[in-house]
């Protein structure tokens, strides 16, 4: 298992490719990549930046990514989350799982996703030309954190 | 900015509070009467009142020393790192 908090674009097809390089013990590989929107709730986004505790950020998103894993066959997650000032377009999240079956791979990137959008240690400031503004998580957000206990 | 005998610790402020803490704060010589958490907290607040003002119309988490503060009767010592975090954006 591997997280990385990187202060630079990535490249989410790259890192795919790297992780599942001469993988043939798994049979199921699922990704997701969030990215960057010019625009939320009408306002204009163009720039955001996601501030990090070095050392705590990366020790809890580990943490989640551990516990989801061991929940379901899942011998191998990647998690790549960008910090710092971020364009719209660009690359925020990659999570990747290999299983050897398709709806674990599938399960655990999506409770993982969930996990990540109301637990993990990032704070994001939205810039546009109405100015700026800290975001915090959504009810829809929470609702699907506990749903995510459930599964 | 150190004192005789007085702990250093140093002060991490995370999201909007890392907007209005001053840069004075990040590394401070806690007087006598700052005991636990709860008074270093207090006495931030005092410190920098737009800081204080931040922190009452949220939720505030203490890390220290990198994990979580669910007591905040605990001592602060010298050498500890303390974070403020307000609620997390989330990935």
């Amino acid at each position: 298992m591997e997280v990385r908090i990187v202060q630079q674009a990535f490249d989410p097809q790259a890192e795919v490719a790297a992780f599942a390089a001469g993988r043939d013990d798994a049979g199921a590989l699922v990704s997701f990549v969030g990215t960057c929107r010019a625009g939320t709730g009408g306002m204009a986004v163009e720039e955001l930046r996601i501030d990090h505790y070095p050392g705590f950020t990366e020790k809890e998103i580990a943490r989640l990514a551990e516990e989801t894993a061991k929940r379901f066959d899942c011998p191998d997650l990647l998690v790549v989350h960008r910090v710092g000032p971020i364009r719209p377009g660009e690359a925020i999240v990659l999570v990747a799982a290999l299983s050897p079956h398709r709806s674990d791979a599938f399960e655990v990137v999506r409770i993982l996703m969930d996990y990540l959008k109301t637990d993990a240690p990032l704070w994001k400031k939205e810039t546009g030309p109405e100015g700026a503004r800290w975001i915090e998580p959504r009810a829809e957000d929470y609702a699907r954190r506990l749903e995510a206990e459930k599964r | 900015m150190a004192v005789l005998g007085g702990r250093l610790v140093r002060l991490v402020f995370l999201g909007k509070f890392g907007d209005v803490a001053p840069a004075a704060l990040a590394e401070v010589a806690l007087p006598g009467g700052v005991r636990t958490l709860g008074d270093l907290k207090d006495w931030v607040a005092h410190q920098q009142p737009l800081l204080g003002a931040a922190m009452a119309a949220t939720r505030t988490r203490l890390i220290v020393n990198q994990c979580v503060a669910h007591d905040l009767s605990l001592p602060v010592t010298d050498g500890d790192e303390v974070a403020f975090l307000p609620p997390m954006s989330g990935g």
